[in-house]
């Protein structure tokens, strides 16, 4: 019988269910089950897999019988074979290879946690301990949010997602709300503006029936004078009104804007590592202007009209309800037109968005790397490209144009109709001496007063359509799963600098395996070079330990203290990081070094650069430390910006230091100067070094080579050496390559 | 080493173990238990194709499949067939947002299958043969070869993600 608290990942097909229990021992116990999505040949079916302490059961229509048993102790392999989209449970018994079961993507981790469990056992571990991994796995697996899907901070946590989703407005009022003071200030304004501006019609009336027919000349003055009297009020609110609502719109989107730029800063590399910053950018500027407007609009103007729609019905009901009815006709052609339009436009503004979003995509790939485009002669060619995709965005916005133009045509059109009706009955009955000229008169009035809101309200859906898209645009920002901070509030003082990588498995795609099984202990103080070919895995190494992803199996421990265990901004404010290309910002040298330590005082900024070996080169330029850097530091070689961002990493005194390629790109003789610097500030630092050149890991008692996401030699230089494996081949290549460039230098010096 | 090419009758592919193919070379060179991969999973289905051995060191990489012998082009799109996962959606009986994500239920042509788009601004693209490429929260693939050529209920029902 099988137990009613099995360990699965969904229910265990009854089917299925019936055949383990007729093939089950009576002192076998079941640990877990897979429940999968594929057949063995790749079609979409059920199938899953039973382990118990003594075998394995796969059930997959494709095995004989329906059902293929393996003994545990006859498995001396097990692992996942991945493969685009799909993914193979195997097996290894002796020298027979046994596929288990597939599975698509949606069940691969927990296969993983299986392989890793089949895998332990054949090592000879205990069962009922290793189905503890199992059990982790699976709880990993529900530390999904069961209604959106979303990664949780913690098992069994509340999703931030779907506990602050609610309804988009609600979500977008808390951006208008601090405005409802102005906000209801100006709606106050707008009911005078509107309630006065339902009095001319009527005023005309009066002057038709009553003032020119009796010839008083004072009445006519006295009712012109009251209209002037009507339009000055009017048009003066209404400029106050334009005032506050403007300033009430800026501040709602300044909000908007700083909040998402406030997000985008605590989004996990891998957000960027998938949406270009073309696309955030659009998002930041666009698309909050896009949002603000129509925020605006529905929360004063939609209103406002519908107050003066309900009014200039009631007048013109109590005027003649016979003619309010003719003017009437439009309106269900209208509201049916508005709703086809929406579900016609809404797809064209996501595409203009599309487009829009790959303009300025080109525009933040290609306008920072003019230089390379200068140099392969390609103007023409990025010419071209924006041109093709400026155009693509235009052949969009002109669909949408036809489409959003033909609308409010056809409804002014219909309106137009429904005066024209007016005017041929109303016109008739006035003529039949049925009502008056002047009420004919008022009632035109009104009724074109009315296709006023009509209009409003059938555009309303455009602007409502295009505020949507800019909404889930941004939308996907704020509500985007923030770095996790698993260790909020649990700051260290400073580290010592033991690192330890315990079991440590990494995949960007999960295809393709970037680090495997990285076991790793570095102890304090230790100068580490990483070595290893490009594409080895040695910057996601330390990726990896920068908390820039935290998908990854096993443990990075930093004291004997799990990184994932410390608050994210306190750890990272404790390492140094040189990269290869040292970023500047627009601004100061002097706010360039600063910033990793904004309250130094002047004298620790110049001793930093003078430990990086800067200072000397700053004070010889004609505006020193306060030299403008321009973006990306242009201005600077590369070797004085590389010297920049190491007097950076001084300032900020770190306890642990990283330097990822800091060497690369610069001559030999620059390399010297920041050798020097790199090796002043590492003195008594862990350090990571990751070279390419290994003549900058003079300074380094460990070294680690990397070789297709493995390590593959640990030790001290002449440890390596001895085992003359990879890194002695290296060694070998580089001497060899270094002789080469140092015959030729002198070549060139006779 | 210059890089060899298969094409036309230069080579010989057989089934391997599994999804493996053996190749043998027309100068008698043989190479066993090769994993074949596009180069171009996206823009060339049937060109480019790299064999790469168990430590993922390419052996060879074919022109084009279909300039193949039979036996091997056979042999070769079947390995293919095994390797790359990617349901075309034939139909698409029902797409629908909840709780911000996209649910889709669909027919293809390894079954019925529903699953869950995190992000359709992303996750779903839409090129210019026709071809819409669709990548669920778990990161499988799905394709639809060309969405005019879909059926007016299912065009209907994906119109507004697309």
């Amino acid at each position: 019988m099988l137990p009613e608290n099995i360990l699965t990942n969904l229910p265990f097909p009854s089917e299925f269910a019936k055949k383990a229990e007729e093939l089950l021992a009576a002192d076998e116990k079941v640990l877990f089950c897979l429940v999968g999505d594929l057949d063995l040949k790749g079609l979409y079916n059920q199938s899953a897999v039973l382990t118990t302490d003594k075998r394995i059961f796969a059930f997959d229509k494709y095995h004989e019988g329906g059902v293929l048993i393996v003994d545990l102790k006859d498995v001396t392999e097990s692992k996942v074979k991945r493969m685009y989209g799909n993914a193979m449970l195997r097996v290894t018994c002796g020298d027979k290879k046994v596929d288990l079961f597939r599975f698509t993507y949606s069940v691969a981790s927990l296969a993983d946690g299986a392989a890793i469990f089949y895998e332990n056992l054949a090592k000879g571990n205990d069962p009922l301990k290793e189905v503890e991994l199992v059990e982790a796995t699976f709880k990993k697996m529900k530390s999904f949010c069961p209604k959106c899907g979303r990664a949780l901070s913690s098992a069994g946590a509340e999703c931030i997602n779907c506990a602050s989703k609610g309804k988009l407005v609600k979500k977008l009022a808390g951006y208008i709300l601090p405005e409802k003071g102005t906000l209801l200030f100006c709606f106050f304004l707008s009911l005078i503006t509107t309630s006065m501006a339902l009095a001319p019609p009527y005023i005309t009336k009066m002057l038709v029936d009553e003032v020119i027919e009796s010839s008083n000349l004072k009445k006519l003055y006295q009712l012109v004078v009251t209209l002037l009297l009507i339009y000055m009020v009017q048009y003066t609110i209404g400029t106050i009104r334009g005032h506050y609502m403007r300033k009430a719109g800026s501040r709602t989107v300044t909000r908007l804007r700083n909040d998402i730029y406030a997000k985008a800063q605590y989004l996990p590399m891998a957000f960027y590592d998938k949406i270009s910053t073309g696309s955030v950018f659009a998002r930041i500027s666009g698309d909050t202007n896009n949002l603000q407007a129509f925020m605006l609009r529905i929360t004063q103007e939609a209103i406002v009209q519908a107050f003066l729609a309900v009014g200039i019905i009631i007048i013109m009901f109590s005027l003649n309800w016979k003619l309010t009815l003719l003017s009437l006709i439009p309106v269900p052609l209208v509201v049916l037109g508005a709703r086809y339009f929406g579900q016609k436009i809404s797809p064209i503004y996501r595409r203009i968005w599309r487009r829009w979003s790959s303009v300025s995509a080109i525009l933040s790939d290609t306008l920072p790397g003019v230089r390379v485009i200068k140099s392969f002669t390609s103007e023409d060619r990025a010419i071209n490209k924006f041109n093709s995709y400026n155009n693509e965005w235009l052949q969009e916005d002109i669909r949408a144009s036809v489409l959003a133009n033909i609308f409010p045509h056809a409804v002014t059109f219909f309106v137009t109709c429904g005066s024209l009706l007016i005017w041929g009955i109303g016109g008739k009955w006035a003529i039949d001496g049925e009502i008056t000229l002047g009420l004919l008169v008022s009632f035109i009035s009104y009724a074109g007063m009315f296709y006023g809101p009509v209009n409003f309200f059938a555009s309303l859906n455009d602007g409502y359509q295009s505020a949507l898209t800019s909404a889930e645009r941004i939308l996907d920002i704020i509500d985007a799963e923030p770095e996790q901070n698993f260790g909020e509030g649990n700051m260290v003082e400073s580290l010592k600098g033991k690192i330890e990588y315990r079991s440590v498995n990494f995949s960007f795609d999960k295809i393709k395996k970037t680090l495997t099984n990285i076991n790793l202990v570095i102890e304090p103080g230790d100068i580490v070079g990483i070595v290893g070919t490009t594409g080895s895995g040695k910057s996601t190494l330390v990726n990896l330990f920068m908390r820039f992803y935290d998908n990854y199996e096993g443990e990075i421990l930093v004291d004997g203290v799990n990184i994932k265990d410390i608050d994210l901004q306190s750890f990272r404010s404790k390492i140094g990081y040189v990269q290869q290309e040292a970023l500047m910002f627009r601004d100061t040298i002097f706010n360039n070094i600063a910033y990793s330590n904004p309250s130094a005082t002047v004298e620790e900024v110049i001793h930093a650069a003078d430990v990086a070996n800067a200072h000397s080169f700053i004070a010889k330029l004609p505006e020193g430390y306060d030299t403008m850097l321009g973006e990306r530091g242009t201005g600077l070689s590369g070797g004085e910006r590389q010297r920049l961002s190491i007097a950076r990493a001084v300032l900020k005194n770190p306890s642990i230091l990283i330097f990822d390629e800091a060497t690369a790109a610069v001559d030999s003789e620059t390399e010297e100067l920041i050798q020097t610097a790199i090796e002043r500030l590492i003195s008594g630092r862990t350090t990571l070094m990751i070279a390419h050149r290994l003549s900058t890991l003079r300074k380094a008692n460990k070294i680690i080579v990397v070789d297709k996401g493995e390590i593959i030699e640990f030790g001290s230089h002449d440890e390596l050496m001895a085992l003359k494996g990879k890194y002695y081949k290296l060694i070998e290549i580089q001497s060899m390559s270094e002789k080469i460039r140092k015959n030729k230098e002198a070549e060139n010096f006779e | 080493m210059d890089r060899i090419y298969i094409e036309y009758d230069n080579a010989r592919i057989t089934k391997g173990e599994g999804i493996l193919l053996n190749v043998e070379l027309y100068d008698g060179r043989k190479f066993e238990n090769l994993e074949a991969r596009r180069l171009f999973p996206i823009t060339g289905l049937d060109k480019y194709i790299t064999l790469l051995d168990e430590e993922g060191v390419e052996k060879a990489v074919i022109r084009d499949i279909n300039t193949l012998m039979e036996e091997s082009r056979e042999n070769v799109l079947n390995a293919l067939h095994e390797y790359y996962l990617i349901p075309k959606i034939t139909r698409i009986y029902e797409a629908y947002e909840k709780y911000g994500l996209l649910k889709m239920r669909v027919d293809t042509d390894r079954g019925k299958y529903s699953f869950d788009v995190k992000n359709r601004n992303n996750d779903i693209k839409h090129l210019y043969d026709g071809r819409v490429l669709i990548r669920d929260s778990s990161d499988n693939r799905y394709e639809i070869r060309d969405f005019r050529q879909l059926d007016k209920k299912s065009q209907q029902v994906f119109n507004p993600y697309m």
